[in-house]
């Protein structure tokens, strides 16, 4: 037996050998990918965070400031105001999204004509989002939108959507809501397919009726599922740009302006290159501080989904 | 085998510089639309009004060994495109640039030294307004190629309606009009602004301010730009004297000067570009309906103006050639005008800064529009060209906003505004 450990462990060693480089060049293209297209602009991001710099010079000719652009932000109530925004536009659509698409998805799942109604649902996450902020301020018009002409109908006072500052962000998030609807309802769907119909049944022989079906089988099964979508909605709602910057350019001051309009305006308007960088790496920390918390919740809760 | 090759490789170069290859390529920047850059062109693609493609081809022609290539980015590309193209390595040589830009451009060392032949043609044959905005520290960085200032443009019809048969010389007369020539619907929602500002837009916020302010007596900064002035007593009156029109109910925050040309705005303060859209939304009744006039003044009559200039790129590597065909489409003659000025005047729709265009093209210049801007250059000042002007713009628009919503007295909006520029102005200036 020794002798044939004695001559296999060299050839399996060689194998070995031969076999990392061999994965190494299979994962050359995407680590080289990941690199140029990941690594580095990040790396140089930060290096920016730490200059005065307008991207008019080379950034080797731009002042270094430490990280007193992080402690600038920290401090400015401007920046500070469109965390808040930001924070409340989050939260909104987020849990709006996905309690309705939820209520949507086991409607529609065994009612007639379930394909035409997820088709119709689905129809606006395939639209571009400048295209709904557009066609959704002209619903919000005060004089001639839709939605003053409905209250107009029924005797109340019309509403400034887009222009009173504390109505503003609300218009917006219930755009988002509306928009982000259809995606967040079909990835429900699907996790309601994986429900075997025999817990069902077997919870009706026990007298259960439909809201404690919908309680105590399907939400606590969709969990993995709704803390997907949980995570996921954050991140995106956390970097939310068009919406907002297409319906909200007509709200007063900074009503709704969100921290990547900020980053935005601030590179490319006032031409702080390192300002708008360590803001893009605070929103950066804050998104992923608030995915570890909301990974931590539900584990708290029992859910541990996707490992 | 060597030689053939040797001869083959001469061949190609020979070839080569025939196709163009050793031509002096130029890359000229605008942000002009369509039309402007091709031509206007009648239904069978004739072109009707030269374009700066037809200028362009004609220089060719006179000198077959440069090539000009218009790259056209819209305005809100713009400064973008400057800034990535200098990021990225390509640049183009010979921008058409906002004076508001031009303080950091030129700091950061992007705008090549004019030379001194068209320093002198621009003092002399431009008018002062102009001349300002291409002026940067004391010194000219390119050759003004487009004023604009602002002046009361109202719709005749909605002030003969309401028993006004002359537009308001003064702003306590528009004040005391305005609310006259606002409709409401039944529900409250105004259907006829008696005047109309618009919320979303810099320019369309700060410049009628800097106007009000100016007509006041005041200034928003110090002249050597160390401190910003907008506290000040005429400050401070000029953004109150704009507030009485949302008090009286004249106009809301919700009003924009685009509804104009639909008939539901009776008064607004605007620019000479418009003059299109509004003939495009009145038709054949726009001469009969759109009327323009000064800005109604508080102490003394007064506007603000901007300009565009053109400039060549420092890391031009072919800056003569660009300087060459700027002198010829700026300030050559061409009988009587310069090409930039027919093309402004006659294309663009703006006022050409240069004197010659503006005596020469009398007709273009003294129709109902933009006759009344032209008059008011002399009461023109300048937009200040200061560091990060585009930032400081924001910043003031957000807080007059702020006001004109009632979430801060004119006073409050000011001296919050004041705080974030004086901060700006630390950073540069002290």
């Amino acid at each position: 037996m020794a002798g044939l450990s004695e001559t296999k462990g060299p050839v399996r060693r060689k194998k070995l050998k031969t076999n990392t480089g061999a994965g190494y060049a299979f994962l050359a293209p995407a680590l080289l990918f990941y690199s140029i297209f990941f690594v580095y602009p990040v790396v140089f991001s930060l290096i920016v965070s730490t200059k005065r710099w307008n991207m008019l010079v080379p950034l080797s000719r731009a002042r270094s400031v430490g990280f007193s652009h992080y402690s600038y932000l920290l401090s400015d109530q401007v920046f500070l105001g469109v965390l808040r925004n930001t924070l409340i536009y989050a939260l909104a659509t987020v849990s709006l999204t996905i309690v309705i698409a939820l209520i949507l998805a086991v409607l529609i799942n065994n009612a007639k004509l379930s394909v035409l109604w997820r088709f119709i649902y689905f129809a606006p996450v395939v639209t571009p989002q400048v295209a709904i902020g557009t066609i959704w301020g002209y619903l919000y018009r005060p004089n001639n939108g839709l939605f003053n002409s409905i209250l107009r109908l029924f005797g109340m006072k019309p509403v400034y959507w887009l222009t009173d500052p504390n109505v503003a962000l609300f218009s917006i998030i219930i755009t988002a809501v509306w928009a982000g609807i259809g995606g967040s309802m079909l990835i429900i769907t699907a996790g309601l397919k994986n429900i075997p119909q025999d817990y069902y049944d077997a919870a009706k022989i026990d007298g259960a009726g439909p809201f404690r079906q919908f309680f105590y089988i399907t939400v606590p099964l969709l969990s993995p599922t709704l803390l997907f979508l949980t995570a996921t909605g954050f991140i995106g709602a956390w970097q939310v740009f068009d919406l907002p910057f297409t319906m909200g350019r007509n709200a007063p001051a900074r009503s709704v302006m969100t921290v990547s309009w900020y980053v935005y305006e601030t590179a490319f308007q006032s031409l702080r290159m390192g300002r708008a960088s360590a803001g893009a790496f605070l929103l950066f920390c804050v998104i992923f501080g608030f995915t570890l918390l909301i990974l931590w919740l539900f584990r708290r809760g029992g859910i541990k989904g996707y490992e | 085998m060597k030689r053939s090759l040797v001869l083959l490789a001469v061949v190609l170069c020979v070839l080569l510089s025939f196709s163009g290859f050793g031509k002096t390529k130029l890359i000229f920047a605008v942000h002009w639309s369509d039309y402007q850059v091709e031509g206007v062109k009648d239904e069978n693609g004739n072109v009707v009004v030269k374009g700066l493609k037809q200028y362009i081809e004609e220089y060719q022609k006179l000198n077959p060994n440069v090539e000009i290539e218009i790259q056209s980015v819209p305005f809100d590309e713009y400064l973008k495109r400057i800034l990535i193209s200098h990021t990225s390595g390509v640049i183009a040589d010979i921008y058409v640039l906002y004076s508001l830009w031009g303080v950091q451009l030129v700091d950061s060392g992007i705008l090549d030294e004019v030379p001194k032949d068209v320093v002198s043609k621009v003092k002399s044959d431009f008018v002062k307004a102009a001349v300002d905005g291409a002026t940067i520290d004391k010194a000219i960085w390119g050759v003004p190629v487009e004023v604009a200032n602002y002046a009361l443009v109202y719709n005749k019809k909605l002030l003969q309606e309401a028993g006004f048969n002359e537009p308001p010389k003064t702003w306590d007369e528009l004040v005391a009009m305005a609310p006259k020539l606002t409709k409401r619907n039944p529900d409250g929602t105004v259907a006829q602004y008696g005047f109309a500002f618009l919320s979303g837009w810099d320019s369309a916020v700060v410049h009628p301010y800097l106007a009000l302010l100016y007509s006041n007596g005041g200034k928003p900064f110090k002249d050597d730009f160390t401190e910003c002035l907008l506290t000040s007593k005429e400050a401070i009156e000029a953004l109150e004297a704009e507030l009485k029109l949302f008090k009286n109910g004249a106009t809301d925050p919700a009003a924009s000067v685009w509804n104009f040309p639909t008939g539901k705005v009776a008064m607004m303060i605007m620019a000479p570009w418009y003059e299109t859209a509004l003939k495009l939304g009145f038709k054949d009744e726009y001469e009969a309906t759109v009327g323009v006039a000064p800005i109604p003044y508080l102490k003394k009559p007064a506007t603000v103006g901007y300009t565009w200039f053109i400039a060549v790129d420092s890391a031009s590597k072919n800056k003569k050639a660009a300087w060459d065909f700027i002198r010829w489409m700026t300030l050559q003659d061409a009988g009587g005008f310069t090409r930039m000025g027919e093309l402004m005047a006659k294309n663009i729709g703006s006022i050409p800064p240069n004197k010659k265009d503006i005596a020469f093209f009398k007709e273009e210049l003294n129709d109902l529009y933009t006759s009344a801007f032209v008059k008011e250059l002399e009461n023109t000042y300048q937009e200040p060209n200061i560091a990060q002007g585009q930032e400081i713009k924001t910043i003031l628009m957000r807080e007059i906003i702020e006001a004109w919503n009632g979430r801060k007295t004119a006073e409050q909006a000011l001296n919050d505004a004041k705080k974030q520029i004086d901060k700006i102005l630390e950073e540069f200036y002290k």
